[in-house]
């Protein structure tokens, strides 16, 4: 136990530490962008009739430091605001202070993408058991195929032709924003029902387009623990083979473990074609809005975001996967 | 009067012969593989009379861990038996049963150890978890006692029973697994027991113990125990009749003492030559000529060991002997029983 705190301690620690030198990473390579976006928006504000001191006001308030200190000084600044989990105001939504702009746009993507990866990833390691089983057989190769093939299909190609489908061949599906705006958000049925048929089709979108990779690493450690064996020896031993199949189920969804537990992590980048497609206000859609507007305080409060949701998914892992393989534990 | 005798006699060994736990008849496996059809065992006939040590011997690739997968049918793939049929306590043939009346008996009434014991473990389920996991497949109705008797099974075996079932496979040594994988084939009170090379990657002393602990728990409980081996000293120790292996064929059967003492093939001289004494002369210990066969060995139509053989002949090269009787339990197959090996 006194182990197991110790090496949490530490992790977390070092964790802090990754988070640091990216944000600083972040910060310098806002710096050193042809144009130094800094100074124009100064230049900017001066032009737009604004003193020095104004604009050297409105500098701070938007980056978390003034660009007329040297960068050393700059760079204490930046970091002691963001200690005070201050990251700075967005340009492009004036005023706005970035980490509520990504607060509001966070749930979208975790409702969007948390489902899809879940269902993804139930669809591709069921899948990727039965190709490995019956995999000299017709059905096993076709199930093979079918997930390369959705897999290699861009998601956007996909969510267009999902979307043509069932809402305009066959409108049973709603198409566009995450739900009805005639209903008043809140927590009720009306709006909860219209919050997931909305969701049916972006869902349905990721699922089919990440299904495949799922699959095709799932089968191929299936079939790597099909060799192994104690397998062989649990036949000899005349085990039942819904204990076998447990068997062989546990030991090859170790590799995808980690894989899903980083997938959570990567998740805050959103899914960019998704959002776009089917309008969602979500991080992915957030960012490239952010791109498109050269507004430097979002992006790099987008991406230290994404920065400390893979960290952390990574720590998380690490403990979680010494719960799931004995192997590791000490 | 001399052939009445003769067949009277023949009456009574008759009479007299043992129960066979399991008796093969006519066995074939082949590999399939690029090049063609390999035959990994072929037209084998084997008893394995009740209650006693049979050992198989055989040089690496002679087939003899494809046999005893044949007689579990368990062969894997590209393997396949082509015929053959093993008949259990002379009552069913294992080959004919449904694959659940099959899964029944392994492990139920023919226990396994195997060659890679030390891997037979699921390596994320503790060794306790793993002998209720049996119990449940074997519908066994008193798991405690079930867990009572592995105990006292490990404790024999020389293990700290507790430690063990509380382990995972990584916490235990090669040859504390060995001996946890000898417990699984017992603990289910099997009668039957195959040991495929399972003490072979033991040191002498270990494998000396473990051996000693075998032939106290045959005696005990009557079991009949197929020992597998390529390793003629445990053999010769452990077992009341050999069965010599090689190419895929039987070529010498009988009493261990007989057929050790007075060899009737070739290769069994061949095989007891290579052993180096512990007394005397390194030097007199002679290796077998020539290389193990391979598939251009099986496509021609003479004996399978001509070419390595020190007393063949032109005949040898025209077709394969087949196993004749040469002395009361002692057959071999070879044409030239009894010649000269030093010419």
């Amino acid at each position: 136990m006194k182990d197991f705190l110790i090496r949490l301690v530490w992790r977390i620690f070092s964790g802090l530490i990754m988070v640091l030198a990216v944000a600083s990473l972040t910060f310098f390579l806002v710096r050193m962008m042809p144009g130094d976006p800094v100074s124009a928006q100064y230049n900017q504000l001066i032009m737009q009739g604004m003193t020095p001191v104004q604009a050297e006001n409105q500098v701070r308030v938007m980056y978390g430091f003034i660009p007329d200190e040297p960068l050393g000084e700059q760079f204490v600044h930046y970091i002691w605001s963001m200690l005070h989990f201050d990251f700075g105001q967005s340009i492009s939504y004036e005023g706005i202070g970035v980490s509520h702009i990504i607060l509001n746009a966070a749930p979208w993507t975790l409702i969007l993408v948390f489902t899809g990866l879940v269902a993804s990833f139930l669809i591709g390691v069921l899948a990727g058991v039965m190709a490995a089983i019956k995999r000299s057989s017709p059905f096993g190769t076709s199930l093979t195929v079918s997930g390369s093939l959705l897999h290699g299909i861009p998601q956007f190609v996909m969510g267009l032709l999902l979307a043509y489908l069932f809402t305009t061949l066959w409108p049973i599906l709603p198409f566009g924003a995450p739900y009805d705006s005639s209903i008043d958000p809140g927590f009720n049925w009306p709006f909860i029902s219209s919050l997931i048929s909305h969701a049916v089709l972006p869902v349905v979108t990721y699922a089919l387009s990440s299904y495949g990779g799922w699959l095709l690493t799932m089968k191929s450690s299936v079939i790597t623990v099909l060799g192994d064996d104690f397998i062989l020896a649990s036949e000899i031993r005349g085990l039942k083979s819904s204990t076998r199949v447990g068997y062989i189920a546990h030991n090859a969804i170790l590799p995808l473990f980690t894989l899903f537990t980083l997938s959570i992590g990567f998740m805050f980048g959103g899914s960019v074609f998704i959002e776009n497609i089917f309008d969602y206000p979500g991080l992915g859609n957030l960012l490239v809005k952010a791109i498109d507007a050269r507004d430097y305080p979002l992006m790099s409060g987008t991406f230290l975001l994404i920065t400390i949701a893979v960290i952390v998914a990574n720590i998380i892992t690490d403990f979680l996967y010494s719960v799931v393989d004995p192997r590791i534990r000490r | 009067m001399a052939n009445v005798s003769t067949a009277h006699a023949e009456y009574q060994q008759e009479n007299h012969k043992p129960e066979m736990a399991i008796s093969a008849r006519n066995i074939n496996v082949v590999y399939a593989t690029p090049t063609g059809k390999i035959p990994a065992v072929r037209n084998v006939n084997i008893d394995l009379p009740k209650g006693s040590i049979t050992g198989i011997i055989g040089e690496s690739g002679s087939g003899k861990s494809t046999l005893i997968m044949a007689i579990m049918n368990a062969v894997t793939k590209p393997g396949k038996i082509e015929s053959g049929s093993v008949i259990l306590n002379s009552k069913n043939d294992l080959l004919k049963l449904s694959s659940e009346q099959q899964r029944k008996i392994r492990g139920k009434e023919i226990g396994f150890v195997f060659q890679a014991a030390q891997n037979s473990l699921n390596p994320l389920r503790r060794v306790g978890q793993q002998i209720l996991d049996l119990g449940r497949s074997h519908d066994v109705k008193d798991l405690r006692g079930l867990i009572k008797y592995a105990k006292e099974l490990l404790a024999r075996l020389g293990l700290d029973a507790d430690r063990v079932l509380a382990s995972y496979q990584h916490e235990l040594s090669g040859g504390m697994r060995q001996r946890v994988g000898i417990m699984f084939a017992l603990v289910l009170k099997a009668n039957i027991i195959f040991l495929d090379e399972s003490t072979t990657a033991l040191d002498m002393l270990s494998q000396a113990a473990v051996l000693e602990i075998i032939r106290e728990l045959q005696k005990e409980k009557n079991l009949t125990i197929a020992l597998v081996s390529h390793d003629i000293g445990v053999v010769a120790d452990l077992s009341e009749r050999i069965e010599i292996f090689y190419a895929g064929e039987i070529v010498e059967e009988g009493k261990t003492s007989k057929v050790l003492s007075d060899p009737g093939h070739p290769y069994t001289k061949g095989l007891i030559q290579a052993i180096p004494r512990i007394s005397g002369d390194i030097d007199a210990a002679e290796p077998l000529k020539g290389s193990s066969p391979d598939f251009k060995t099986y496509q021609q139509p003479g004996c399978l060991f001509y070419d390595r053989c020190p007393i063949r002949t032109d005949a040898c090269r025209e077709s394969r002997p087949e196993l004749e009787s040469i002395g009361k339990d002692h057959k071999v197959s070879c044409f030239r029983v009894g010649a000269d090996d030093r010419n």
